[in-house]
């Protein structure tokens, strides 16, 4: 399960990445960026950002667990952010409907792009953080592995850095 | 997050006189109060480790504004709002990733850094690449990339503080670099990154309360959001379009590198080693976006604010997008409100210098020769002669070649993104990822980044409306790591240490 979790990001954020270079490759093109360029973007990010955040918080066996809601949250956030901003018509104007202050449009992408995900992520990241991320268990694991290593240095074997050298 | 426009922003900025009494008596007293606490912090300094990750580590919320205060440059409080007043909206999207992005860094790789830290007393990030991995080649390449954008980042910000110091005291340029430059290399020489984390609590506090007084003063002055935005619709509707006037294609650019390139700025990475607690991680994310949000509050309102106010008569015609802000301050709003911001705006850049300081000094005394096979014996002496000859070698460059400058300071974000974050924030949630699909990621972000922007800046060569060369360097740089690393898996299960190993799975 963990590792098909991270299999699914690694290859969901190859493709989104390149969605972008897609979108970047098309820009070259004569007569002009197609229409198109724009959405592998407005597509291709959120995939990647998600993506990368799923391979971070996957953890063995257990996978994403509980994060998966805010991570679909936010990528649809993102996704449904940028297609309204490519999608909706243009209708600002002196008579525009304002949305706490900004027309529909701009209102979509400063509260929806740049706040929600505010509201959810951080949030769900202190919420999950002793099953998700780290615990007292887990913090004892790494420092009883850090104190072998000093032993072995002290003792004059193995010295962990040296293994780099192989490089 | 946003240094590298700072620099063209401070640099192209003639910022006004403003040495009113009112903004000199705040100047002074932010310079001795940063002073102070560089002599405190100097008196805690007594080893390598004290001085590159302070020591036994630092608290969550000194850190987390610690952390604020050097994401932030002066472009949040001049460029970036006269970025906004020329193009609208659109330059909203370099900010917006800021809801994403420190918690996005915590999953991928505040964790992961933390423990590896404590498994091995790790102090830099290439410390980090060379353990994941067990490569000196890799450690020392991408500290040489590191050592590139830093060189960049320290002659852009030594002219961005002259250009603020001299508009606080008019002083002059280049007095105005060197009192900067002296002031923050007292404290990056004597008391390390310790005294440049409490100055940063110091700065970010100072940031964060001009942000906000500003922004209450704004919509103060111009009736609310709403009647703001009514004054700029009826006269320029497509400043309030969901781009701006940008093309899409362009803010989605900026979306991108300013996102997923967050995941590469070693001023912030390198805060990860430095929490005293690894399980306050816990709260970390949720405070730093925040305190960047209070921060950022003053990017936005002022941008559109003052588009507003020149729009409705209220305010002169802008001479040039970049004195939005400092027209705002000296026209408009109390005397002290100005003081406050423009020490702000030092703040910021002394925060940045010193961050980056810090780091490169680690990169020559630590890193090289680790990638050598060598230790210096003394690394805390060598710390700081080497901080003190980053500092000078950043103040001259400054005074002599304004072009080569901004031409330095244009790429640090881009190189720093396209050459780490495939190898880093990837590499260390990827068993797969290989030694040498990390260094040919590392070599392509660097190659791809130096080669585009010099040929962008010396116009040989124009990008498609939209397209940056940071951009499509960090796409390629991923590409070739994914490649690489494929092409070479059969090398990835020797190429990491148990430890390790337990550090990626945890």
């Amino acid at each position: 399960m963990g590792d098909a979790t991270r299999s699914t990001a690694l290859v969901a954020l190859f493709i989104g990445i390149a969605a972008i270079a897609g979108g970047y490759a098309a820009a070259f093109i004569s007569g002009g960026t197609p229409v198109w360029a724009a959405w592998l973007l407005a597509l291709g990010i959120p995939v990647s950002l998600a993506a990368i955040m799923i391979l971070g918080a996957a953890r063995g066996r257990r996978g994403i667990g509980p994060l998966k809601l805010p991570f679909v949250f936010v990528a649809l956030v993102l996704v449904i952010g940028f297609v309204a901003a490519l999608a909706l018509p243009a209708t600002e104007g002196p008579l525009s409907t304002l949305w706490l202050g900004l027309p529909a449009r701009a209102a979509i992408v400063i509260y929806g792009v740049g706040l929600l995900p505010i509201v959810v992520l951080p949030i769900a990241y202190a919420l999950t953080f002793e099953t998700q991320t780290l615990s007292a268990e887990d913090v004892e694991r790494v420092r009883a592995l850090a104190r072998e290593n000093q032993a072995a240095i002290e003792s004059g074997a193995t010295e962990p850095m040296d293994n780099q050298r192989r490089g | 997050m946003i240094q590298t426009a700072s620099v063209s922003a401070l640099l192209q900025v003639a910022l006004p006189n403003a040495a009113r009494p009112a903004v000199v008596a705040v100047g002074i007293l932010y310079f001795a109060v940063v002073l102070g606490i560089s002599v405190w912090a100097a008196r805690r300094t007594r080893t390598a480790r004290d001085f590159f990750v302070a020591g036994k580590g630092i608290g969550l919320v000194a850190l987390t504004v610690a952390s604020v205060s050097v994401s932030v440059s002066g472009f949040a409080f001049i460029g970036g709002p006269g970025f906004i007043y020329a193009v609208g909206l659109g330059a909203m999207y370099i900010v917006l990733p800021a809801a994403v992005t420190n918690v996005m860094g915590a999953w991928v790789l505040a964790k992961r850094m933390r423990l590896l830290g404590e498994a091995r007393s790790l102090i830099t990030i290439p410390d980090a690449i060379g353990v994941r991995y067990r490569s000196r080649a890799a450690q020392g390449l991408s500290a040489v990339a590191i050592l590139v954008g830093i060189v960049g980042y320290m002659a852009t910000n030594a002219l961005a503080m002259g250009v603020v110091i001299n508009s606080i005291f008019g002083v002059g340029l280049g007095w105005g670099i060197w009192i900067g430059m002296g002031v923050t290399l007292a404290y990056s020489a004597s008391g390390g990154i310790l005294a440049g984390i409490y100055n940063d609590v110091f700065q970010g506090t100072l940031m964060a309360l001009a942000s906000v007084l500003v922004f209450i003063f704004v919509l103060q002055f111009g009736g609310g959001l709403g009647e703001i935005s009514r004054t700029i619709l009826a006269h320029d509707p497509a400043f309030l379009g969901p781009w701006g006037k940008l093309t899409p294609l362009a803010a989605l650019s900026f979306f991108f590198v300013f996102s997923m390139g967050s995941l590469g700025q070693p001023q912030a990475v390198h805060k990860y080693y430095m929490l005293r607690d690894p399980l306050q991680l816990k709260w970390y994310p949720l405070l730093k976006t925040l305190g960047l949000v209070l921060v950022l509050l003053l990017y936005f309102s002022v941008g559109v604010g003052v588009k507003a106010f020149v729009l409705s008569g209220r305010l002169a015609p802008l001479a040039s997008p970049d004195q939005a802000t400092p027209a705002l301050l000296l026209n408009v709003t109390p005397i002290i409100l100005a003081a406050l911001v423009f020490s702000g705006v030092a703040a910021a850049t002394m925060s940045a210098a010193n961050s980056f300081i810090n780091i490169g000094a680690a990169v020559v005394t630590h890193d090289l020769p680790v990638a050598f096979g060598r230790r210096v014996k003394n690394e805390l002496r060598w710390g700081r002669t080497v901080t003190v000859l980053i500092a000078i070698a950043a103040a001259i460059t400054a005074q002599r070649s304004g072009t080569m400058v901004a031409f330095l300071g244009i790429f640090g974000w881009g190189l720093f993104a396209s050459t780490l974050v495939p190898a880093l924030a990837v590499g260390l949630n990827w068993q797969g990822a290989t030694r040498a699909g990390a260094m040919a990621s590392i070599a392509t972000g660097l190659i791809v980044t130096l080669a585009l922007e010099t040929v962008a800046y010396w116009k040989v060569f124009t990008f498609p409306a939209g397209v940056t060369a940071s951009a499509v360097a960090m796409v390629s740089s991923f590409l070739v790591f994914f490649v690489v690393s494929w092409l070479t898996r059969r090398n990835a299960p020797t190429e990491i240490d148990p430890d390790v190993r337990l550090v990626m799975e945890l």
